[in-house]
């Protein structure tokens, strides 16, 4: 076969605009195919990090709004399998003019705690001294201090929403994770709390809990919501991963959206291929008919125009995994708006899927133009003027 | 005693055109013999290329028997029938009927595309091939950078590149001007005489037919007897 290949690449590339309108258009689709791809992997697929294995979120039942009591964090920290365990106050606020550039997630919790449940938080010792040892001191991500040109040392104040104040917190530390927590800000709860009038201390949104070990996942989130079934105010757990998903989740079917567009990707693309496919091989009726006098069975003609068809969308496939790599990196280092796409990228797997549907698409897209010449008459296809 | 190459009998075709049928060719019985040059005349719709077609296994007979080169055509499957036409027929055609997108090195080459032949040994037979038709200056020049009748010649070089025993050949010169014409009829000669060919060409043109070494005449889907012409044919 690989003696045809000349002629079948030649004949690729014979019409030149077509091919090159062909390409663009199965790379366009493919990059956002395997894009798409790449984040449902990330969502749903992907292994989850080792630290992030670790941890475990704790709310209340009822919803994210509901706040916990901080007297709830003792009996956490007592429930077997439980490591450490620490508040983990979402603080919603307003930084500055509050665009989207503005905004980062921020956080009020136990400052000597966070390290021991958070270890890939990358900062000096001095900084993490420093953190520590005053009151008002914040850390913050290393992607939000660049973005927003923070430097250790900056009064960075937050206008309270949910909460009825404002925090006045200086920069001591800037941290590095490698996660979408390079996007956010960690200070201390009691300052936070300290700040409150008396009636509205000692309330938390959630506890965030470091275990042993994954394994033990299923049997500390069961000690813990049974800890509190018979209480006030009984308990959610969860793993982390499922926690930033229920996140996700609150956007609608993220799975069924996400999959419905790369069906519908998928399907207009191979309208699109098969129309050109149609056109490529009925102006070639006559040399089909040329080849047959000459001795070329139907099927090395079908071999031909469907393998002409496979080099045009698997190059285009090739293209658009190319450009969805790009796009994954542009989406990894850009604002995550509460998704975590640290870890986004173009996997072997999605690669592997994303050519199959090239080849698919091709394959497919062909078949039934390339029969029906490989099976007409030698003496019509000759009699056809192109 | 001369060796029959091609043997028809009572060959009939018909052809359907809306609720009528036509008969392309009423019971033809012709016999060519190795070596021949045989030309085919006759008015415009008498069944040339028709019975040129038949022979060269292009279209399926409706009637009769059609021997070629000792198969019997009429009880090989498709597929065989595509590798005996590729084995033992050249076809050339009068609009050449080169791909656009090769040169002419590789046009040549495709016959041999479908042979166990080794990519160098391919290369060498086309480019004799072409040497041959005096075109060996040519070998990357595509379709487009050639003249008519070097087109043709690029034709003829592929139609011989599998070195068959026949050619057929349907108005051959007929896009040609006078002077590529004469190459070509030249050519054919050479094959015929030289490299003892069985050749059977499609012609309108009384000039072409006398290189022929006999003609043939049909007349509305009739073969005249040898020596026959249609009424009032002038030539
Ligand atoms: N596929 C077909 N369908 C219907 N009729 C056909 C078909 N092919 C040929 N015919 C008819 O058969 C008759 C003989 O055609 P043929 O092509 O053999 O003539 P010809 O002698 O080669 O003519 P010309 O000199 O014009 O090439 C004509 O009447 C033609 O219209
Ligand atoms: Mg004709």
């Amino acid at each position: 076969m690989i003696r045809y290949l000349p002629l079948v690449v030649k004949n690729a590339i014979r019409n030149r605009r077509r091919t090159a309108l062909t390409l663009v258009s199965v790379a366009t689709s493919l990059c956002l195919l395997g894009t798409l791809m790449a984040l449902y992997r990330s969502f749903f697929y992907s292994e989850t990090p080792e630290y992030q294995a670790h941890r475990l979120i704790v709310r209340n039942k009822v919803s994210l709004a509901n706040p916990l009591r901080l007297s709830y964090l003792p009996l956490i920290r007592k429930v077997a399998g439980v490591q450490e365990a620490t508040i983990y106050q979402f603080f919603a606020g307003s930084y500055k003019d509050d665009t989207p550039s503005e905004s980062f997630a921020r956080f009020a919790v136990e400052s000597e705690r966070l390290f021991r449940i958070f270890p890939e938080f990358r900062l000096s010792e001095e900084e993490k001294y420093a953190f520590l040892h005053e009151r008002t001191a914040a850390i913050v991500g290393i992607k939000t201090a660049r973005s927003l040109n923070m430097k250790l040392g900056d009064r960075v104040t937050l206008r309270g929403d949910i909460f009825p104040v404002n925090v006045d917190l200086i920069i001591r530390g800037i941290f590095q994770a490698g996660t979408a927590d390079d996007e956010s800000m960690y200070f201390h709860y009691d300052y936070l709390n300290e700040s409150l009038r008396a009636g509205e201390r000692d309330t938390v949104g959630a506890f965030i809990v470091r275990m042993d070990g994954p394994e033990s996942a299923n049997a500390v989130i069961k000690g813990i919501d049974d800890q509190f079934r018979n209480a006030p105010l009984q308990t959610k757990t969860e793993t982390e991963k499922a926690f930033q998903l229920s996140f996700l989740a609150m956007l609608g079917n993220v799975k069924a959206f996400l999959l419905s567009i790369c069906a519908a990707v998928t399907f207009t693309i191979l309208l699109v291929t098969g129309n050109t496919m149609a056109m490529a091989v009925r102006e070639r009726t006559r040399e089909v008919g040329v080849l047959k006098t000459l001795g070329f069975t139907p099927g090395i003609i079908l071999g031909l125009l469907v393998g002409e068809a496979l080099v045009l969308s698997l190059t285009g496939g090739l293209l658009g995994m190319g450009l969805a790599a790009l796009a994954c990196a542009v989406l990894r280092s850009g604002p995550s708006f509460g998704a975590d796409l640290s870890q986004l990228a173009v996997a072997p797997s999605v690669i592997a899927i994303g050519l199959g549907i090239s080849l698919m698409i091709g394959f497919i897209s062909s078949l039934i133009p390339a029969f029906t010449a490989s099976r007409r008459p030698i003496l019509e296809s000759l009699r056809v003027n192109n | 005693m001369s060796e029959v190459v091609i043997e028809t009998r009572n060959l009939t075709k018909e052809f359907a055109r809306d609720e009528f049928r036509i008969a392309a060719l009423k019971h033809a019985s012709i016999q060519i013999n190795k070596g021949d040059f045989v030309a085919l005349m006759g008015p415009s719709g008498s069944g040339k290329s028709t019975l040129l077609h038949l022979i060269a296994a292009m279209d399926r007979p409706s009637n009769g028997d059609i021997r070629v080169l000792g198969e019997d055509l009429r009880s090989l499957s498709d597929g065989a029938i595509a590798r005996w036409r590729n084995a033992h027929v050249g076809f050339i055609f009068q609009s050449f009927n080169l791909l656009p997108v090769l040169t002419a090195l590789e046009n040549v080459e495709l016959p041999l595309k479908l042979t166990r032949m080794a990519k160098s040994e391919r290369t060498a037979h086309a480019t004799k091939a072409l040497q041959l038709v005096g075109l060996g200056e040519r070998l990357t020049h595509t379709p487009r950078q050639l003249s008519g009748g070097q087109e043709q010649r690029v034709a003829i070089a592929r139609a011989i590149v599998t070195d068959p025993d026949l050619i057929l050949a349907d108005e051959p010169t007929g896009n040609l001007d006078a002077a590529s014409a004469r190459d070509v009829l030249e050519m054919l000669v050479t094959l015929n005489k030289e490299f003892g060919k069985t050749i059977v060409m499609v012609t309108h043109d009384p000039h072409s037919a006398k290189s022929a070494s006999s003609v043939r005449y049909l007349e509305k889907g009739e073969l005249l007897p040898p020596g026959a012409k249609p009424v009032d044919w002038d030539a």
